[in-house]
């Protein structure tokens, strides 16, 4: 056995004994050892063999890349409220949540049909097959679940803060401490833009810096262009400023989507007829009582082309 | 206290069996990533997830493109300083007319008021990348029973209690969080939260019942990209620095008497809020409703 293995199963061992409280004593009594020491050996394979797979099965999940551009929504004054904590006082935020939309790939022949009570939806899938006329074809059409791939939700929150800004571009020119004092004295200064330092958080190895103000507002003013004077010895250096945002994730879930409502339809072959009209005359047939069926809310058909139909989470009116 | 040795081979063999089960539900899930059937989904998750009840709505696209996600419940917070007010117009070029002047000078009856105003530049986000990653410190706790009458709190702290014992196979708990249907648990060590995946199944008191839950990988995300731009709300306006001479309520009418003032290069005010000397206040701006 390799190296890493004997060192498991060895600890395996103290693990068993530990667990049922023997002294390894017991253990080492020879025929004990036999047949002890053969399942360890065989449970330690397999659970090295499972942790090996299951890595692999996760680097495929890893698929999970949200990339989006948001469209530019126009925000209205709702309310003013009473800031809860040091955090909203000083800082401007943004949050919102992304869920994947989860597409199912219809084919040809096949039909999406969603109804209003989900009891009818599972008992279309039960009764399985459906003989469904349209016009003169009589069709057997097949109701199955949808197979729908898992997605991602999550909310975004971005912080922008009103008494910080980041600084970069500093000259590597002084030793830190001066440096330090430079950047104060420069960002104090109220013709400038500047105002009251509480602190200077300065990084000489990447030449940048977080100056923290004791006002919100003068980091507004500092904003409006994009780089400042600081002033070493009678020379003055132009250093970038931007604002200081912090972001991060939270309720990160991966998410199995169950088709609830919506059932997949199969087997729609062998018609002249355009989609539309096929949609009608299933969702007539599907909505009668005697058919299995009840309420529709919607009918897809693909007869001739291949549809992307996007699946959403249910908000609300879940019968 | 005396130990038989065939208890020890039962536990061994039992586990044994437990083992070749997994190892096969893995191999399954494996092969059918590989050659996937072409009823089922394309690949499985090796481990539990919240399932989510979806629904199809008509929405379609022609082709295979590849699917957007959906972007919701965006909102702004933005707090206001003391001595300020925030007026909201009907007309978005009010708003714009209004700002052409920094300095606006408000008539009362002995005197004027000399207020400064400013647009509210608010940040978007314009583009965004998540990328998923397994979180070894991170564990996923489902299989909870509807209908369980916890709130948030007594959930997670029940949880952080049980999972927090060693003798549980537990450990120190770093962070937890309420999800839809299932709760991540954060460690301290790596080394915990890996044994409690491996032991998989737990009987944990909650809410006077026993509750059989189920402990797996976490699956977390990372923000790989996120573009900010800050643009100004088109019919807000924010008043600074207004003198205290007088109270919130007059201060209100004033205010909002001079803004609808078309003389004034004002108009029809929608909402006029005003933060008083000394205190703080927090703007919220929401998504316009289409």
């Amino acid at each position: 056995m390799e190296q890493g293995i004997m060192e498991a199963y060895r600890d395996d061992r103290k693990q068993v004994c530990k667990e049922h409280q023997l002294d390894e004593g017991f253990v080492k009594d020879e025929q004990n050892e036999g047949l002890t020491d053969e399942i360890i050996k065989e449970n330690r394979q397999l659970y090295e063999e499972i942790q090996k797979l299951e890595a692999e099965l996760q680097e495929a999940a890893r698929d999970f890349q949200i990339k989006e551009d948001i469209p530019d929504i126009k925000m209205n004054f709702t309310s003013v409220e009473n800031p809860e904590n040091d955090s909203q006082c000083l800082n401007v935020s943004c949050s919102f949540q992304v869920s994947s939309q989860i597409p199912y790939e219809l084919q040809n022949g096949q039909a999406l049909i969603t109804f209003e009570k989900e009891e009818v939806a599972q008992n279309i899938i039960t009764m399985g097959k459906h003989h469904v006329q349209i016009e003169d074809v009589n069709l057997e059409v097949t109701a199955q679940p949808v197979p729908l791939n898992p997605g991602v939700r999550f909310q975004v929150h971005v912080e922008v803060s009103t008494v910080k800004i980041n600084v970069t571009g500093i000259p590597d020119e002084l030793p830190e401490d001066q440096m330090r004092d430079k950047l104060e004295l420069s960002f104090c200064r109220s013709r400038n833009g500047g105002g009251e330092v509480e602190s200077v958080d300065y990084d000489k190895p990447s030449r940048s810096a977080v100056i923290t103000f004791v006002e919100a507002g003068v980091v507004d003013k500092i904003l409006k262009k994009k780089d400042y004077p600081l002033h070493i010895n009678q020379r003055c250096h132009r250093v970038t400023v931007s604002p200081y945002i912090e972001k991060h994730l939270k309720k990160y879930q991966v998410f199995s989507g169950m088709a609830k409502r919506t059932v997949l339809l199969t087997g729609i072959k062998g018609i002249q007829m355009d989609e539309e009209t096929v949609e009608d005359l299933i969702g007539i047939h599907f909505q009668r009582q005697k058919n299995g069926g009840g309420e529709v809310e919607v009918v897809k058909c693909s007869l001739c082309q291949p549809y992307i139909a996007y699946f959403e989470e249910e908000t609300n009116g879940i019968v | 206290m005396s130990v038989n040795l065939n208890d020890v081979l039962c536990t061994l063999q039992e586990e044994q069996v437990r083992l070749k089960m997994k190892l096969q539900e893995l191999q399954q899930l494996r092969r059918e990533r590989r050659d996937p059937p072409k009823d089922k989904v394309k690949w499985k998750i090796p481990f539990p997830v919240p399932e989510v009840p979806l629904v199809f709505r008509g929405h379609t696209k022609q082709g295979r493109e590849v699917p957007k996600s959906l972007v919701s419940n965006l909102r702004v917070c933005c707090p206001l300083p003391g001595s300020s007010a925030l007026v909201t117009f009907d007309d978005p070029k009010v708003a714009e007319q209004v700002l052409r002047q920094k300095e606006h000078k408000i008539d009362m009856e002995e005197c004027r008021l000399r207020v400064q105003v400013q647009s509210l530049e608010l940040p978007r986000v314009t583009t965004i990348q998540v990328s998923s990653q397994t979180d070894g410190q991170r564990v996923l706790v489902s299989g909870f029973p509807v209908g369980l009458k916890l709130s948030e709190e007594e959930l997670l702290d029940k949880l952080e209690i049980f999972f927090g014992k060693s003798r549980n196979g537990g450990g120190d708990v770093e962070t937890r969080e309420l999800l839809q249907g299932s709760v991540m648990l954060g460690f301290a060590k790596e080394e915990v939260a890996q044994h409690l995946c491996q032991i998989g199944q737990f009987r944990v008191p909650l809410g006077g019942q026993q509750v059989s839950l189920k402990v797996s990988p976490y699956m977390s995300g990372k923000i790989q990209k996120a573009e900010i731009k800050f643009q100004p709300v088109p019919r807000s306006v924010l008043v600074l620095n207004i003198p205290d001479v007088l109270d919130s309520q007059e201060l209100h009418d004033i205010l909002e008497i001079h803004f609808q003032k078309p003389t004034r290069g004002g108009g029809e005010v929608e909402s006029l809020t005003v933060t008083p000397p000394g205190q703080q206040g927090l703007a919220v701006f929401s998504a316009e409703s289409s």
